[in-house]
């Protein structure tokens, strides 16, 4: 595509009340084009809901999201991909049936729909756009290391696994704002730490701004160009990471007095969020 | 239109039929509550206990009260039977569980016939507790009218009751909710499964005991499709949660049954009544039925059934698939050559009926949408070659006949759009008895608003003459040619499907199935997808029927053929042949329409093997024929190997990608 380029988010003033519990309170950021996000905080701190905002699927009382100045607003969640808007969730299901190459093809049949009629009397037109789509999808295979499991049903693939093809299948949805709820969850510090070089690659390969919700707090400060730390709902601290680092308002928001936790290779501890994974904590 | 009446006698009637619904009813969402499971065997279980009955109080003389006890622990019996031979199954696909409580309900009718338990007199009246009769207009009211009135609300209330207060209730309400949890906080998931079945055998007991008088024999109480529409109605109506709601809509639908019969008089405009009313039901409950359903089970899937056989890319394995296929195409293509008349006639058959099996294949095998009607597709597609007849070129007529089909398959899938795929087997379960009885059986109708007649049906209901057409010149009216013609249908539908299951039409079907909400975030559109399904299934089965229709050469509405039950035999090939596979829904029907049409016609024997092979293939042989082939595939080439020396090759080990890239990382 020609006119693909990484999208530019603002998020400004964006207040969400439930019932009488502020979950955002004039939440404002913005995310550069091509810049890499990640938001920090405590649990109930309101990354997640900052996420479902921007995705559509929480409307705000106020506030605005706008992505390369257009407001965001009147959008529904579904409308947002064709703005180059791609989210990933937690839980990761894909289609246990499927191999991972049909759930590759799958994301490009999105854009480019499997005709029937010419498809069922293989007319060379659908011919061709079942090849590129095979392409495509080759190309993204070798790019992420899948081809051993080229065949291999998304069922019977390791938590770890299934999470490469479904950020793999994101890829092949050429996102201009990728929005990644805690792409770590649920897999090994080691694999985790293999994350990092995925992620740039993603970022590369699908040249696209990146906001992500991560509890990895190494692997934020590693990755992102800018760090967000929020607390009840409200950011407390924006910047590089080097500079949040050195900021004591974030520290003592989510970092604990000391800068231990930063050095831990572990995740850092915190109330049940993670406790699946502590063996290098 | 006649004026709406509604005397007292009826209502009366409508009642006592309406009990018995309502116990059959709770027996169904006592079940899907528990296991998630449609037990299409509910009614068959009592069926048991009622001719037992007979026979203890007949045959060995024993009170009637006593023989009443022992043939309800009977039923409870088998119920808890039942649930042991089934459990195994209760964490597979929805699918093969219903699929295997309809082999069960053949089993259990089969077992009735046996002669200890069958009366020696079949056609013995039931036993009646003591003796009563008194009018109410026309109609007798007997002892077994006022024991009916008696015990059903005084089980439903109990079962009510101890759903709410025993320890058993908390257990299986806790287990529908979540079956995992309730597991790992103590809770006995296999013993409260049982306990329900038998509480659900003995239920099914008093429906069929209370409801036999009104039989002219207890036998005759056969698998019977309208009796389950009703009882799966009214548990539609309780969103298959709620108890007190689905015995009251039992008997709601009992009264209203009746007041429709005594109000409208034409059988095919009361089908039509009953189908409307389902599908209403449906829509009507939608929602509560989309809230009960766990949300690991949204579809009627699950893990385990394959949809795609992986294609091997070992050359050797490739070529013996290769010959497998032209051997099988060539072989069948010269069987009509030696084959005596009566078996061709019997191969055309084999071949529609894999079409039809086909047809089903894509929609449930792929899509998840179970369809118990899929004979009533066929039907319409036979009613388009009747009408059409030899006036047009036959691929004209087959391609007109898939497309009416698929218009028709489209409004029957509609209410699947916004429910779970498995209640949908109610739908087109009501559709297939509807195209049976009602469409089948009117020649013309008149649309009441403006006065225009159509006529759509067979017609002359009870014998209608289709005579054959030619297709490209040759005559296919010997036998021989149309066995040919029928199997070169089967293979371009064959040819068809692959493309449609390789080139990018099934795996749509297939992520919609398995994940609609990640495909709609991913931007696949659920609904004209879900639609696509029922139309390509519909055009199959469309073209099928057209097909079906020139094999017969005689259509009518009276015999088996169009009955609802043709459907079930359909459901049980793509189940036996392997659920997603395109060669499995061909062995499937090789399997239940050579089999039986090769080996004797005994009713009980062919019964007892169809019901206890399907239960015995879905408990051992999870992927079916298609799995039995595959796999003989597989030694074929091991032995050709070790005949040819060569050295097999042996893959490397798997590294997971992440792996590789922190290898990747650590090096940079």
């Amino acid at each position: 595509m020609s006119d693909h380029h990484p999208a530019h988010l603002t998020v400004y003033g964006v207040t969400v009340r439930f019932g009488g519990v502020h979950a955002l309170n004039g939440v404002t950021f913005s995310a550069e084009p091509g810049s890499i996000v990640g938001l920090i905080g405590a649990n109930g701190s309101g990354k997640t809901t900052t996420l479902d905002v921007i995705s559509g699927l929480v409307r705000p009382q106020a506030g605005t999201v706008m992505l390369d100045g257009v407001d965001l607003g009147e959008y529904l969640p579904e409308e947002r991909l064709g703005v180059g808007m791609v989210r990933s969730f937690q839980d990761c299901r894909l289609y246990p049936e499927l191999t991972v190459t049909d759930v590759l093809l799958l994301s490009e049949d999105a854009r480019r729909e499997v005709a029937v009629l010419s498809t069922t009397l293989r007319l060379p037109w659908a011919r061709r756009s079942e090849r590129r789509k095979l392409e495509a999808v080759d190309e993204v295979i070798a790019a992420f290391g899948l081809e051993r499991f080229r065949q291999h049903r998304t069922g019977e693939l390791s938590t770890g696994t299934r999470r490469v093809v479904d950020l793999a299948s994101i890829v092949l949805a050429r996102p201009r704002l990728l929005l990644l709820d805690e792409p770590t969850a649920g897999i090994a510090q080691r694999e985790a730490e293999a994350f990092i070089p995925l992620l740039r690659r993603i970022h590369d390969v699908a040249d696209t701004t990146i906001v992500l919700v991560e509890h990895d707090v190494p692997l934020v400060f590693e990755l992102c160009s800018t760090v967000i730390v929020m607390e009840l709902g409200q950011v407390v601290a924006v910047g590089p990471p080097d500079q949040v680092r050195a900021d004591p308002k974030a520290l003592a928001a989510y970092l604990g007095a000391s800068d231990e936790a930063l050095l831990a290779s572990g995740p850092v501890a915190e109330d049940g969020g993670r406790s699946g994974g502590s063996e290098g904590a | 239109m006649l004026a709406f009446s509604a005397p007292n006698f009826v209502l009366v009637q409508g009642v006592f039929y309406g009990l018995g619904y309502g116990l059959l009813a709770l027996g169904l969402v006592l079940v899907y509550r528990t296991n998630r499971v449609l037990n299409f065997a509910q009614g068959q279980i009592g069926v048991i206990a009622a001719v037992f009955l007979v026979k203890l109080t007949a045959d060995f003389k024993f009170n009637y009260w006593f023989a009443l006890v022992i043939s309800v622990g009977i039923a409870a019996f088998a119920g808890a039977l039942s649930e042991l031979v089934l459990r195994r199954l209760f964490n597979r696909p929805r699918v093969l569980v219903m699929v295997a409580t309809i082999g069960l309900s053949y089993v259990l009718l089969a077992l009735a016939t046996l002669p200890f338990i069958s009366p020696h007199n079949t056609s013995q009246p039931e036993p009646v507790p003591f003796d009563l009769s008194f009018h109410l207009g026309p109609f007798i009211i007997t002892s077994t009218e006022v024991l009916t009135l008696i015990v059903a609300p005084l089980v439903t209330l109990a079962l009510v009751l101890a759903v709410r207060l025993t320890s058993w209730g908390l257990a299986m309400r806790a287990m529908s909710e979540n079956a995992d949890s309730a597991r790992l906080s103590g809770v006995w998931i296999r013993r409260t499964s049982t306990i329900t079945w038998t509480v659900a055998g003995a239920l099914s007991a008093f429906t069929a005991i209370l409801n036999a008088p009104n039989q002219t024999s207890a036998l005759t109480q056969a698998l019977y499709p309208d009796l389950l529409l009703y009882a799966l109605t009214a548990a539609l109506l309780g969103a298959m949660v709620n108890l007190t709601v689905a015995f009251v809509a039992g008997v709601g639908v009992g009264v209203g049954l009746e007041l429709l019969q005594w109000n409208v008089a034409s059988p095919a405009k009361q089908q039509f009544i009953v189908f409307l009313a389902v599908m209403a039901v449906l829509f009507i409950r939608v929602g509560a039925l989309r809230r009960g359903t766990r949300v690991g089970e949204r579809s009627t899937w699950g893990h385990g059934a394959a949809t795609t056989v992986r294609a091997s890319t070992d050359p050797l394995r490739r070529r013996v698939s290769a010959v497998g296929v032209w051997l099988c195409i060539l072989v069948p293509a010269l069987l009509p050559l030696i084959l005596s008349v009566g078996n061709d006639v019997l191969m055309s058959q084999i071949c529609i009926y894999a079409v039809v099996a086909l047809s089903l294949t894509m929609l449930t095998g792929w899509a998840g949408q179970v369809s118990l009607g899929q004979f009533g597709l066929v039907a319409v597609g036979a009613l388009v070659a009747v009408h059409l007849g030899t006036s047009l070129p036959l691929p004209v007529v087959m391609l007109y006949g898939g497309a009416v089909t698929a218009l028709v398959a489209i409004i029957v899938g509609l209410p699947a759009l916004r429910m779970p795929g498995l209640f949908l087997a109610v739908t087109t379960l009501a559709f297939g008895i509807f195209m049976q009885s009602a469409v089948l059986a009117t020649p013309c109708i008149t649309i009441p608003g403006i006065d225009k007649t159509i006529c759509t049906g067979l017609p002359n209901p009870a014998y209608t003459v289709v005579n054959r057409p030619s297709l490209l010149g040759i005559s296919l009216a010997s036998q021989r040619s149309f066995a040919w013609f029928s199997l070169g249908v089967l293979v371009l539908s064959v040819l068809m499907l692959k493309v449609w299951r390789d080139k990018g039409i099934a795996r749509r079907l297939v992520a919609v199935r398995d994940n609609e909400f990640g495909a709609a975030a991913m931007g696949i559109p659920i609904l004209r997808t879900k639609l696509l399904a029922f139309a390509l299934s519909g055009f199959v089965a469309g073209y099928a029927g057209v097909c079906f229709a020139f094999a017969t050469q005689q259509l009518n509405n009276t015999d088996l053929t169009f009955d609802p039950t043709t459907s079930f035999v359909i459901i049980s090939m793509i189940v036996i042949g392997g659920l997603g596979s395109i060669s499995g829904a061909i062995l499937g029907a090789l399997y239940l329409e050579g089999l039986p049409a090769i080996f004797g016609s005994n009713a009980t024997i062919q019964f007892l093997t169809s019901g206890l092979g399907l239960i015995a293939f879905i408990l051992y042989l999870p992927g079916g024929l298609a799995e039995v082939l595959h796999r003989s595939g597989d030694l074929v080439t091991i032995g050709l190997r070790s005949v040819l020396h060569r050295d097999a090759s042996h893959p490397a080990e798997p590294k997971s990608p992440t792996a590789a890239l922190v290898a990747e990382g650590a090096e940079r």
